[in-house]
């Protein structure tokens, strides 16, 4: 038999559990992989173009 | 302090769920499914929000491989799903993935000389995703993951099976962005799709995405069905 302070306790973590912020994500932000990577890809895919392009080119600042 | 504490439990018992998921794919073993609902890890309350977070998903051993769920795993889902039902201004991935748990309930669970345990069922619209972009169409499909099951029809499957070019698309542009969880998801859609390109290299990807991303069990759940969906056939 759960005590009082228990299931107050319980009572209390439900009520500040934010369920929808964890059902609709916001995208994170991005983070692209280096190089090392993509030559680590090209071994595994044997020789087939998967994501080997270069990251898109970013505006750059100044 | 109190609400940064509880989401930490909540992530934290998401993830065990989900790793019991897996081990429950890989082993065929339902019992390992429901573990973390049925130790005692967790209170009730936050066992049932994990659930309510892992959505369908949850019961996919149980779909997938046709083995029934525990009975107080089936309970805890049915909790979950009357517990954490959708608000008025929901946003519509909240809405159809609580549709999608009240669809695994009628696929695993109907009583045995009753009606389904759910009697609604209605369809909500997809509308929000008519003319999406396809990094944004990407985004809300790998949210919705669950959705994404071989013989299964929904609104949200039509508007994917249309887009076959924009969701390989976000997968790319998923793995390269470091977005693991997105990745997977959109690689599990992937799989059930026609017209995926030959060119995107789809199982060399997910195993890209494996090696890199494979240790979290929400990352790992996603492959795993992409896995098994291709020779699934549910009951």
């Amino acid at each position: 038999m759960p005590s009082k302070d228990k299931v107050l306790e319980e009572v209390t973590r439900t009520e500040n559990i934010d369920i929808d912020a964890a059902l609709d994500p916001a995208e994170p932000d991005g983070v692209f992989r280096d190089s090392r990577e993509c030559a680590a890809l090209a071994l595994q895919s044997g020789g087939t173009n998967l994501l080997l392009s270069p990251p898109t080119p970013r505006p750059k600042k100044g | 302090m109190e609400q940064s504490s509880t989401s930490a439990l909540l992530q934290g018992t998401v993830l065990d769920l989900a790793s019991d998921v897996v081990s429950a794919l890989r082993s065929g073993d339902h019992v390992r499914a429901g573990s973390t609902l049925t130790g005692g890890g967790a209170g009730e309350g936050v066992a049932r929000a994990a659930v309510r977070v892992l959505g369908a998903d949850t019961l996919l051993p149980s779909v997938l491989l046709g083995v029934p769920p525990g009975p107080g795993q089936l309970a805890v889902f049915k909790d979950a799903v009357a517990a954490h039902p959708p608000r008025d201004d929901a946003a519509p991935a909240v809405v159809w993935s609580h549709w999608a748990m009240t669809r695994a309930l009628r696929r695993t669970g109907p009583s045995p000389d009753g009606p389904p345990s759910d009697g609604t069922g209605a369809e909500p619209d997809a509308r929000w995703l008519d003319g999406a972009g396809w990094q944004f169409l990407t985004h809300q499909l790998a949210v919705l993951a669950p959705l994404a099951l071989p013989g299964e029809e929904c609104a949200v499957t039509r508007v994917a099976r249309g887009r076959p070019v924009d969701v390989a698309r976000g997968f790319v542009r998923a793995v390269r962005r470091r977005d693991w969880q997105q990745a997977a998801g959109a690689g599990r859609w992937l799989t059930l799709l026609d017209g995926v390109p030959d060119t995107l290299g789809l199982e060399a990807g997910l195993d890209f995405v494996r090696l890199m991303g494979g240790s979290d069990p929400r990352v790992a759940l996603q492959l795993e069905a992409a896995r098994l969906m291709p020779a699934a056939v549910l009951l």
